[in-house]
């Protein structure tokens, strides 16, 4: 686990807020003989490591509780688990789940409503727009652990090439006309291609383009698509334009199995749009270049990606109570404190939000995803979080990826997704 | 197990008359092939007769796996009649079954036919040719995405050395199905050459002999004598490579996950994604079982066919 040399001021309040937090509920939940409980994830190393990091410190305090965790590759594949133990009625205790997911296990009871166990005050250092993420009809059905979002990565040593700086602050982020001018600068210095959209078949991460622009996926009041507005599809169109142009490998759509870290890595593409979480991957592997971050473009507007999971205890559980303890235990300030900084992630807790973390890798790039995370449009939170958004997610993954790599036009794009949108709001 | 069964048989003969140890000898004799595959059925029926008619019944439902079944009578199926991308998945799999199960049988059959005779390293040769089919789909599939990955994969460093131009072979839709289709001969023909090199062993000497005596090439042997003599074999090929094709799913899943577009989106594919992407188990269930009607109508055409053929030998 990653430990400050020299504890702050800020962490010794935490400790003692964790402190406090602990002895309130850790009474309630001790277990009276031995309880195993499955806990079902998805994560890289460094995010293994720090949750059994978590549970090693539970067992200390808890030597009656033991948690069993098992690891998934992606989220699609614990999902796929989960949903699959859920219809048998053998779902895992705990398991982590994205905001964007929290509304379809909730709508279906698959998972179990956390009032009872929340404590009023500690809700209130959560970050509003987290908590409301994780509830479902105002009642908390997740605990929010922490975010994540897409900034800019770009090589160093390219963009020394070709004489561009970089920008410094988000107010002077690049405009789509300057960032699109240095992909083709980069091109033309000699990158293969000028950059690469990190999608990993979640096309919801489209939705930034749209809100850059002015649009939106649904009406104000969530109950429309807006999806065939001028500002819809020309985001298509300028996105679908990437491709057109070069400025991407093709291999880059949404759907594709290409691991577009590899390319920036390599050398293959100047520029990648992803997560913080790429932090680790490209501190070990992208050892013939330099990089670094900066914000993502915007054009009337900034936005970024909501990011990020939580924890859910299942209707299965046969012990709720110590589970949904274990689960406020991971999100507690000293914990989230210990796995955002060794896990290249941000908070979600108010008290830790304003608190310069002591990330393990990179510091100097994860200030940039903590400044764009203050873009991500709150439309946009309660459009990814809405219970049916899954299957909207699937309809613009299939569209885009048509326009992306079978010439579909912008428009034909807007209408089919549009075609879908509806029939997903009609029921 | 004939020493056991006398024991048994007369222990039985001490404690009752002799006409009805017999007769329990005899119903112990019909008994004991049941208790033997009494552990397959139980297995067979728990997890793949049962599911499967439970798969029916969820047909007419519209259950998200998470939450309670409803009924919708025969709306899943009036909609896959009506659904373009079912109709593409089905033929996106004709065409994946067209372009794979002949040319992988033929190549099959060409290698069963080289490696039959006396090759120095012969069996280890027949390894290297099997040895795709015993590794994880998913661990070949992951191979074949690297070879065929157009940015670093082995096949355009190959052509580019050559002085040719980089293929989008993943990402190009009329490059997708043919890369795919390249991907499962690599998998496959191992298979088809151990079974035409076990049908190539089993056919006798004598046939050759007397051709050869009566002046036949070797083009004509092969037409006459070992094509024909080789049937069996190749109904059972057919029968099992169309099925596999029919219900290819892993190496789509690891190599262009249905993409670009719906270029490589077959028929399990769709499945999978109605199932665990938008929650519609269904109308998966509804399409997976019109893949087994499919696959049942085909099966039953072939073994006809393969009797037939039989009978007429």
């Amino acid at each position: 686990m990653i430990k400050t040399p020299t504890p702050t001021i800020a962490r010794r309040t935490l400790l003692g807020t964790a402190a406090a937090t602990m002895l309130s509920t850790g009474r309630l939940a001790r277990a009276q003989s031995p309880v195993t409980l499955n806990m079902t994830v998805w994560g890289a190393a460094a995010e293994e490591a720090a949750f059994n990091a978590a549970i090693a410190k539970y067992k200390t305090l808890h030597p009656d509780v033991t948690i069993r965790m098992e690891v998934n590759g992606n989220a699609m594949q614990a999902y796929q688990q989960v949903d699959t133990r859920l219809a048998g009625r053998q779902a895992p205790d705990i398991f982590r789940v994205q905001y964007q997911q929290v509304g379809r296990y909730a709508s279906a009871r698959a998972v179990v409503d956390l009032t009872q166990y929340v404590d009023v005050k500690d809700e209130a250092d959560f970050a509003p727009a987290f908590w409301q993420a994780a509830s479902y009809k105002g009642k908390p059905y997740a605990m929010p652990h922490h975010t994540d979002t897409f900034a800019l990565y770009y090589n160093r040593d390219m963009f020394e090439k070709i004489g561009v700086v970089p920008p410094t602050s988000l107010d002077k982020s690049w405009t789509w006309v300057e960032f699109l001018d240095i992909a083709r600068k980069l091109k033309a210095a000699g990158a293969p291609y000028g950059f690469a959209m990190s999608w990993q078949n979640a096309a919801f991460r489209w939705l930034p383009f749209l809100y850059q622009h002015g649009g939106q996926l649904l009406s104000t009041d969530l109950a429309q698509s807006n999806i065939t507005s001028k500002q819809a599809v020309e985001t298509i169109a300028w996105t679908q334009s990437w491709f057109r142009e070069g400025l991407v490998p093709p291999s880059t759509s949404v759907k594709s199995s290409e691991q577009p870290q590899n390319l920036f890595a390599n050398g293959t593409v100047g520029m990648l749009m992803a997560g913080d979480w790429q932090i680790p991957f490209l501190s070990k592997n992208m050892t013939k270049y330099n990089w670094g971050v900066t914000y993502m473009p915007r054009d009337v507007a900034m936005a970024s990606d909501l990011g990020g999971n939580c924890f859910a205890v299942s209707r299965d559980s046969k012990r709720p109570d110590i589970a949904a303890d274990f689960v406020k235990f991971l999100s507690n300030p000293e914990n989230m404190h210990d796995f955002v900084s060794a896990a290249q992630f941000l908070p979600v807790r108010k008290s830790l939000m304003g608190v310069k973390l002591p990330y393990a890798l990179r510091p100097d790039a994860m200030e940039v995803f903590v400044a764009q995370s203050a873009t991500i449009p709150s439309h946009l939170v309660s459009t990814v979080t809405l219970p049916n958004f899954s299957k909207m997610n699937a309809a613009l993954t299939d569209q885009l990826d048509l326009a992306f790599t079978s010439g579909q036009d912008a428009t034909a794009t807007a209408q089919a997704i549009d075609q879908q949108v509806r029939a997903v709001l009609a029921v | 197990m004939g020493g056991l069964m006398d024991g048994d048989a007369n222990h039985g003969k001490a404690a009752l008359p002799g006409h009805r140890a017999r007769r329990w000898a005899v119903q112990r004799q019909k008994l004991i092939p049941y208790v033997f595959i009494a552990p397959n059925i139980v297995l067979f029926t728990t997890f793949s007769f049962l599911p499967l008619i439970y798969a029916f019944y969820i047909s007419f439902h519209d259950w998200s796996l998470i939450g309670d079944p409803e009924w919708l009578g025969i709306h899943n199926y009036t909609r896959l009649v009506r659904d373009p991308l079912f109709w593409q998945s089905l033929r996106n799999t004709l065409v994946y079954a067209l372009s794979t199960v002949p040319t992988s049988m033929a190549i099959g059959l060409l290698l069963a036919m080289a490696l039959n005779r006396r090759l120095p390293g012969r069996t280890f040769i027949r390894s290297v040719y099997f040895l795709p089919l015993v590794v994880s789909a998913v661990a070949t599939g992951t191979i074949a995405a690297w070879m065929f990955n157009e940015n670093y994969g082995v096949i355009n460093a190959a052509l580019v050395q050559l002085g040719l131009g980089r293929i989008s072979w993943l990402s190009n839709p009329a490059w997708a199905l043919p890369s795919l289709a390249v991907a499962t001969l690599w998998v496959r023909v191992g298979f088809n050459m151990v079974v035409y090199l076990a049908a190539l062993q089993s056919i006798p000497a004598v046939y050759y002999e007397a051709a050869k005596i009566d002046g036949a090439s070797g083009l004509s042997q092969f037409r006459h004598v070992t094509f024909p003599l080789l049937a069996p074999a190749t109904f059972l090929l057919l029968i099992l490579n169309v099925i596999h094709s029919f219900q290819v799913f892993d190496l789509v899943y690891v190599m262009t996950g249905g993409g670009p577009g719906f270029s490589t989106t077959m028929v399990v594919q769709y499945i999978f994604k109605s199932a665990f992407v938008t929650s519609e188990m269904g109308y998966a269930s509804a399409m997976g079982v019109a893949l087994y009607l499919i696959i049942l109508v085909f099966t039953a055409i072939q073994w006809r066919a393969s009797r037939q053929s039989e009978s007429a030998l």
